[in-house]
């Protein structure tokens, strides 16, 4: 294995992305450092969710190099490719749950897909990954259409974590939750990142998923990436779109930082 | 960092080392399990897990299975794995037999009646939507939804013209090359006209178009109306105060409807002109003397007969595909049985209601 503690998780190298005309990318580099917890945060239609695609190998940028754990996806054989996908999981921003299979099932899949456990073992870890994901038993037997929109996340998470992977991809985790949960969903990514010892890049509109969750922000705007810093950095650049999303993180930044006067106010 | 392996000292003792995870490339848990497996039911074995490198849940699920799901006093853990070995025990809850979840469901749902029963309710609740929507139409044209209609008409029938009519011409053909063989043996030669004309405008023209229709455009409207109601389309429309009957449904039982007694007579047309061309060939009948034969053996009343049938099955045809496209479950297993059997159905209904209409007009035209 070429990993270990000083090569980054993921490496964005000279990307450039077309579509027709049209240029999504324009030499953007990028990188992910092992443990850490990236946030990419861009407008609308700034290619965030392409660049995401091109990570995890959705779709080859026009140019230049996308490297997980070491390793440029586009280069390596089948077996290669499933080991490298084997170590990274994915949730989807609509969960992109197998519709005709149960929650177990689909939690299972990826499991089954290895050819290593027995049903045994397979159904002790389902279990295990639905308490993680903070599901109860009983709903390993409901269907995706039967869950509701926090419910899929969760599987889908639990689905993304079935493998032990060390990078997690998260395609905007909160998105269409409710504040209550999506502040849950958040604390449940968190706790496993504790727990598991994960790496997580995410995308997301949400600023206070961002503030909470984010150790250091990418801001994709103009084709590339215009800041790679933590949070409290991102008040220095100049930059008009990030002076501009600054200062909606400023205040929620206030806001976290003194949770008990709100409290008090509150109350 | 290596990959899992475990070693016996002094005979009672397993001492587990390196990375038990999946992230270790070399480990295979199935043959890991299969070397531990005379260890596990082994009651005086002692293991020993503390100088292990890592442990991840996958492996800790398969230790424990092993162990019978219990943690005993001959385990000895690193603190930090015994979280996890914790909440692996709470996880644990009674397997679920999946044979038993089968004949549940086979329970839930009692013979094939009941569904027959419910198909039919369902089927009869879309005819008197569509009927009522027909009521409100009169009274108020303007919101006659002419766009679907017209582009239904232009997807089931425009475009269906070039398969309808080479599949029409190729049985013209194979038929009458078939008979030709026959009739020439009894030098009945000319009876080639009064068999295909009879038979494909009678029997054969409305069968062909239904089942051409049927695969074509009865399983694209299930398809699309499915979706629809998989991706919640459906339901926005009603939310913007759109009637989903009047505006996905009715269009297309309308365009099909009228469409396929054109698409009827198109299909016979290159039929007949298939047999007039190898009429000609094996037995010699001049083009001119085919077309100027045929309405003397074959009488208008058939006609009549065939555009009735056309009416019916394009109206058969549609209204199956709708209801089973209204019948799709949100999953993509429930979107390809639906599509399945709205074929299928229409397909047999047609085929059943022609037999019906082969028997009620015994006496007409022929």
């Amino acid at each position: 294995m070429t990993a270990d503690a000083t090569t980054p998780v993921c490496e964005a190298i000279n990307i450039w992305t077309q579509f027709g005309n049209t240029v999504i990318h324009k030499n953007l580099s990028m990188q992910v450092n092992s443990g850490e917890v990236l946030a990419l945060v861009g407008g609308s239609g700034s290619g965030k969710t392409t660049l995401l695609r091109h990570i995890v190998g959705l779709t080859q940028p026009t140019r230049g190099e996308i490297r997980l754990f070491g390793e440029n996806l586009q280069t390596l054989d089948r077996d290669g490719q499933k080991r490298v996908r084997n170590r990274f999981g994915m949730l989807f921003q609509q969960g992109a749950l197998f519709s005709a299979l149960s929650v177990f099932e689909n939690i299972a899949f990826p499991l089954r897909e290895l050819r290593q456990f027995d049903e045994a073992t397979i159904h002790l870890l389902v279990m295990h990954k639905l308490a993680l994901v903070e599901l109860e038993p009983q709903h390993a037997d409901l269907l995706p259409a039967q869950l509701s929109g926090g419910m899929i996340k969760r599987v889908g998470l639990a689905r993304a974590l079935s493998l032990e992977p060390e990078l997690l991809v998260l395609d905007e985790p909160t998105a269409g939750l409710d504040p209550d949960r999506s502040e849950n969903f958040v604390r449940l990514i968190k706790d496993l990142r504790i727990q598991l010892g994960l790496t997580v890049v995410f995308v997301t509109h949400d600023l206070d998923t961002l503030t909470s969750l984010a150790d250091r922000v990418a801001v994709l705007a103009d084709q590339h990436i215009v800041a790679s810093c933590t949070i409290d950095e991102l008040g220095s650049m100049t930059h008009p779109f990030v002076c501009n999303f600054f200062n909606g993180v400023k205040e929620r930044l206030e806001r976290f930082n003194k949770p008990n006067e709100l409290i008090k106010h509150g109350k | 960092m290596s990959d899992a392996v475990f070693k016996i000292d002094e005979g009672s003792r397993i001492v587990l080392t390196g990375q038990w995870s999946l992230r270790a490339a070399g480990n295979h848990f199935a043959v890991l399990q299969q070397q531990l497996a005379p260890y596990f039911s082994r009651p005086q074995m002692f293991w020993d897990l503390t100088t292990i490198e890592q442990l991840d849940s996958a492996a800790a699920a398969l230790l424990l299975t092993g162990w019978g799901g219990q943690l005993s006093q001959r385990v000895s853990l690193r603190p930090e794995h015994e979280s996890l070995f914790d909440s692996l025990q709470h996880a644990q809850s009674p397997r679920r037999a999946l044979d038993e979840a089968l004949i549940d469901d086979v329970v839930i749902h009692p013979g094939m009646l009941k569904s027959f029963v419910l198909h039919l309710a369902d089927f009869i609740t879309l005819t008197g939507l569509l009927t009522l929507e027909f009521l409100y139409l009169f009274r108020r044209p303007r919101d006659i939804p002419w766009k679907e209609i017209s582009a239904n008409v232009y997807k089931g029938g425009v475009l269906a013209l070039p398969v309808t009519g080479l599949v029409g011409g190729m049985i013209g053909v194979a038929m009458s090359y078939l008979m030709a063989l026959q009739l020439r043996k009894f030098g009945a030669d000319i009876f080639i006209v009064n068999i295909l004309g009879l038979a494909i405008i009678r029997e054969l023209g409305p069968i062909l178009m239904s089942v051409l229709v049927a695969g074509r455009s009865g399983s694209a409207m299930t398809a699309q109306i499915g979706v629809m109601r998989v991706t919640e389309e459906i339901d926005a429309l009603a939310t913007m105060g759109v009637s989903r009957t009047l505006r996905l449904i009715l269009p297309k039982v309308v365009a099909l409807t009228l469409i396929a007694p054109l698409l009827l007579f198109w299909t016979s047309l290159w039929a007949l002109i298939g047999g007039m061309v190898v009429a000609f060939f094996q037995l010699g009948i001049g083009f001119e003397f085919f077309i100027e034969h045929l309405p003397r053996v074959v009488k208008a009343t058939n006609l009549v007969l065939a555009t009735i049938k056309g009416f019916t099955f394009g109206l058969t045809v549609a209204l199956i595909a709708c209801h089973f496209g209204l019948r799709v479950q949100p999953n993509t297993e429930s979107l390809s049985n639906s599509t399945t059997s709205s074929v299928v159905t229409s397909i047999t209904v047609v085929i059943l209601l022609d037999a019906l209409f082969a028997i009620a007009t015994r006496s007409i035209g022929i």
